[in-house]
């Protein structure tokens, strides 16, 4: 039998994580191409995807990077594939070369691009607000504010690529991809065949003498859309009343829930903007004219807010409005928020909020797991170099070595920067850079680097911290894993024949929770200048266990003889060790017995796990 | 779907002790009452040890729920009850595990566990309605510790909280749950609900 996801079951009911609504709505659209980049809030997208694959009529690939994915789903989708490609946020960035150009040359197929946005950072560098690269772009966008939007937006967002011709956004936020909601299903229809590449260079090759005429015809295109937008039913509008309330995204769901328990709904007239760009002007005006004062609702930048100032400025209307003066442009909203400033727009006293204040508590930041192959290498890098190497950082659980007692982040600035901004600061300094890199992370885009430093002559220690997986977003593959959840990896890359191939001479290898061979390895490299490196290859545990089912046959103790000096738990910070009166202790049920510990202090000793 | 009172949740506890999975089970709990239900999860850091926090909303829109506005916390470790107070409405019903799962700095420690009764003493600073549990004892009992979150979601259901009793989770259980986990789970929900009563 089909998963649920793939079924064919129109009216079945299900309750979807909004990342799963996305691939259903896919599937509902007759997907036949999906690239994808992990990365937080976006990931249970590609992961579904992937998982499903076998038995799906989609195919699916977890490409190198964001960048690479948008070129594959651009070839696709100019070879007439209905296609998905999706990423976080900050990986539009990476993917923003080949969008531009996506939105001249126009998607025959289709093309939805999945856009994460992370309001809050609660998995991200920043929050940025990704509906600036529709507008730089010339792409309209779809955003939902529910799983039943999700799904649904997915599908028309598809299916209106197809139509138009023209490249879509599902603008998404970090509460929309985790929620869960009731998804009503629709048919499942046969994707067939993609309709194959029509040659016409004259529409797909971007030199100049033809982007002239492809920038006027996606303005056209936009104009068409803007149709679309004026009579789409994600576009509705609500109730009455003098304050108009204009929002999209998820703050629909907040203005609904506050007008709801305000009981102000019969006095607030609402229009609520799924497909939000471009914008449906002659809705909007309507909406515009129809009140006396317009309060914008939009997280982070007042995107909609400025939009609807220009149309009320170009059309000579006296209307006040109001946005970004109320409610802030950083982090996200809550109901209690637009609640209070609905209640000052129309005069009324808000609730009390008086929210409990807890005493201070001790914090439960995030740690390196028991038994993470990151730490050794971190501890003997440290041990060799202390506080004379500037450490440049990447991004990856292995950020996490930020804290103390390990502290081997001094700075970082995107995936895959460590080498080259290690190169920059290297030269400007003099002083020796480490620069620690993933293995996800080195395929993604660490590889340019090297290529760089190596061409530039930099001078920099690459350490490549190769857990076998990309263990942050959830232990995806990448070019470089033995196995995934469906099986052996047989188009394997190897990341030492790469590093020769880019010119590195000098290239270690060992295991980091061998300390002797790492420290030896790291004081050899120490005495060295250029580009030298070091591979730290060693399968990150939690890996080990799902994908291999297997975890180390011994677990770490202490003696009786511990002296209490505390050692293990001051430099290495286990989670699986505790301090027990006088004592150090293991905890044997989360101990992933690496045996690192063994290697800081005498007194402990290795034991088989469950004696 | 607005003459239904709004019920909003909070959850709270620490990455690896398995509260998302209570958290979609109480969502399909209250989807199969046929009442209106959104939920909502952060775990970006899930797997390393942080706090996860999620929610269960019956009657609204949105999945989020700021500070002032759960009309219930459940806390699946007691000092991550206490962080999560600030969301609570004054006067909300909480529901607590008592056993402590000492971050970090408390294991290697440099600093100190609140005591379970200065924890009671800050929770009863905002609400009169407390009840606290063993949940994860409860759950070892029951033949598998993460199994404890059931209990504590049972003995939410038993307190009347809720417009549906600790049978509709039990229905849960059995419609989703692979078959040899269902009578662990099953076990939990019927020593937390007794749990409740003592
Ligand atoms: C441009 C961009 N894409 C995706 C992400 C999400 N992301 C964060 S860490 C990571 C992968 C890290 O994998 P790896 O380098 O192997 O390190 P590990 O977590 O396994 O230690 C990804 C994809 C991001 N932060 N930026
Ligand atoms: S998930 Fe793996 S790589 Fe990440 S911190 Fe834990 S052990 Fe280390
Ligand atoms: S062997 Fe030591 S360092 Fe490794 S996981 Fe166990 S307690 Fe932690």
């Amino acid at each position: 039998m089909a998963h649920s996801l793939l079924a064919d079951a129109p009216g079945h009911i299900d309750l979807l994580l909004g990342n799963e609504a996305i691939v259903r709505g896919a599937v509902e659209a007759g997907l036949q191409v999906a690239t994808c980049y992990p990365g937080t809030p976006s990931s249970e997208v590609p992961d579904t995807l992937f998982r499903l694959s076998p038995e799906a009529r989609y195919s699916f690939e977890y490409s190198v990077n964001e960048k690479v994915a948008l070129e594959v789903a651009g070839g696709a989708t100019l070879a007439g594939a209905l296609t998905l490609c999706t990423m976080k946020h900050v990986g539009v960035n990476v993917a923003a070369d080949p969008l531009m150009t996506l939105c001249y040359t126009g998607t025959p197929g289709g093309l939805l691009l999945l856009s994460a946005d992370d309001p809050g950072c609660h998995s991200s560098q920043n929050e940025q607000d990704n509906r600036y690269y529709a507008r730089l772009a010339g792409m309209p966008v779809l955003e939902p504010s529910t799983a039943q939007e999700a799904k649904d937006m997915t599908r028309d967002g598809l299916l209106l690529s197809k139509k138009h011709g023209a490249p879509f956004m599902l603008r998404t936020t970090t509460r929309v991809n985790h929620l869960r909601g009731p998804v009503e299903f629709g048919p499942v229809p046969d994707p067939g065949k993609p309709d194959g590449f029509q040659r016409n260079p004259s529409k797909f090759v971007p030199i100049p003498a033809f982007s002239r005429p492809m920038h006027v015809a996606l303005l056209e295109r936009l104009e068409a859309l803007r149709q679309e937008a004026e009579n789409s039913p994600y576009n509705t509008v609500t109730g009455s009343g003098s304050l108009g309330i204009v929002c999209s995204s998820i703050s629909r769901a907040y203005v609904a829930d506050a007008l709801a328990q305000s009981g102000l709904a019969d006095r607030v007239k609402v229009l609520g903007l799924g497909f939000s760009h471009p914008l449906p002007e002659t809705m909007c005006l309507d909406f515009l004219s129809s009140v006396s004062r317009l309060l914008v609702v939009e997280e982070l930048e007042p995107i909609l807010e400025n939009d609807l100032r220009v149309l009320a400025q170009k059309n000579g209307l006296d209307v006040e409005i109001l946005g970004k003066d109320v409610l802030p442009r950083c982090n996200e909203f809550t109901v209690s928020m637009v609640e209070d400033a609905i209640c000052r727009l129309t005069g009324e006293a808000a609730p009390v909020r008086d929210a409990c204040q807890p005493a201070a508590l001790p914090m439960r930041p995030p740690n390196l797991c028991a038994g993470c192959p990151h730490r050794g290498s971190y501890f003997a890098a440290r041990k060799v170099f202390g506080d004379d190497a500037i450490y440049s950082s990447d991004i990856g659980c292995y950020t996490l070595g930020l804290l103390p007692p390990l502290k081997a982040a001094d700075f970082l600035l995107c995936m895959g920067s460590s080498i080259s901004a290690g190169g920059g600061a290297a030269l400007a300094s003099g002083k020796t850079v480490l620069a620690f890199i993933g293995d996800s992370t080195y395929f993604h885009s660490g590889l340019t680097g090297v290529a760089n430093a190596v061409f530039n002559k930099h001078d920099v220690l690459i350490v490549v911290l190769d857990n076998r997986t990309t263990a942050m977003t959830g232990h995806q593959p990448h070019p470089g894993v033995d196995k995934t959840i469906l099986g052996d990896n047989d188009s394997r890359l190897d990341i030492e024949a790469s590093l020769r191939g880019l010119g590195v001479t000098e290239v270690r290898e060992v295991n980091p929770f061998n300390q002797k061979k790492t420290i030896a390895a790291f004081e050899e490299l120490k005495t060295m200048k250029g580009v030298r490196a070091l591979i730290a290859k060693e399968p990150c545990p939690l890996f080990t266990r799902r994908i291999y089912k297997k975890v180390a046959p011994q677990v770490a103790y202490v003696a009786e003889s511990c002296t209490g000096r505390f050692e293990c738990l001051d430099t290495l910070a286990c989670p699986a060790m505790y301090r027990d009166g006088d004592h150090a202790a293991v905890n044997p049920i989360l101990c992933n017995g690496c045996m690192l510990c063994l290697q800081v202090c005498g007194h402990i000793k290795a034991k088989k796990r469950g004696s | 779907m607005n003459d239904i009172k709004p019920i909003r949740i909070f959850m709270t506890g620490v990455g690896g002790q398995g509260t998302l999975t209570a958290t979609t089970m109480l969502a399909r709990t209250v989807l199969a009452a046929g009442l209106p239900v959104t939920s909502g999860e952060i775990h970006g850091m899930a797997q390393r040890g942080g706090v996860v926090e999620s929610t269960v909303l019956i009657g609204c829109k949105s999945p989020k729920i700021g500070h002032g506005e759960a009309d219930i916390l459940l806390g699946f470790e007691p000092m991550e009850t206490v962080r999560a107070l600030p969301y609570l409405k004054r006067g909300g019903l909480v529901l607590s595990s008592t056993e402590f799962m000492p971050p970090l700095s408390v294991a290697m420690g440099k600093q100190a566990c609140p005591s379970l009764d200065e924890i009671k003493t800050q929770v009863a600073a905002c609400t009169d309605k407390a009840h606290y549990m063993n949940s994860q004892t409860i759950g070892i009992e029951a033949g598998a510790v993460q199994s404890g979150n059931i209990a504590l979601l049972g003995a939410l259901c038993a307190t009347g909280a809720l417009p549906f009793g600790p049978e509709a989770l039990a229905a849960t259980i059995k419609a989703n749950l692979p078959a040899k986990l269902q009578a662990v789970n099953l076990k939990a929900l019927e020593l937390g609900v007794a749990a409740l009563d003592a």
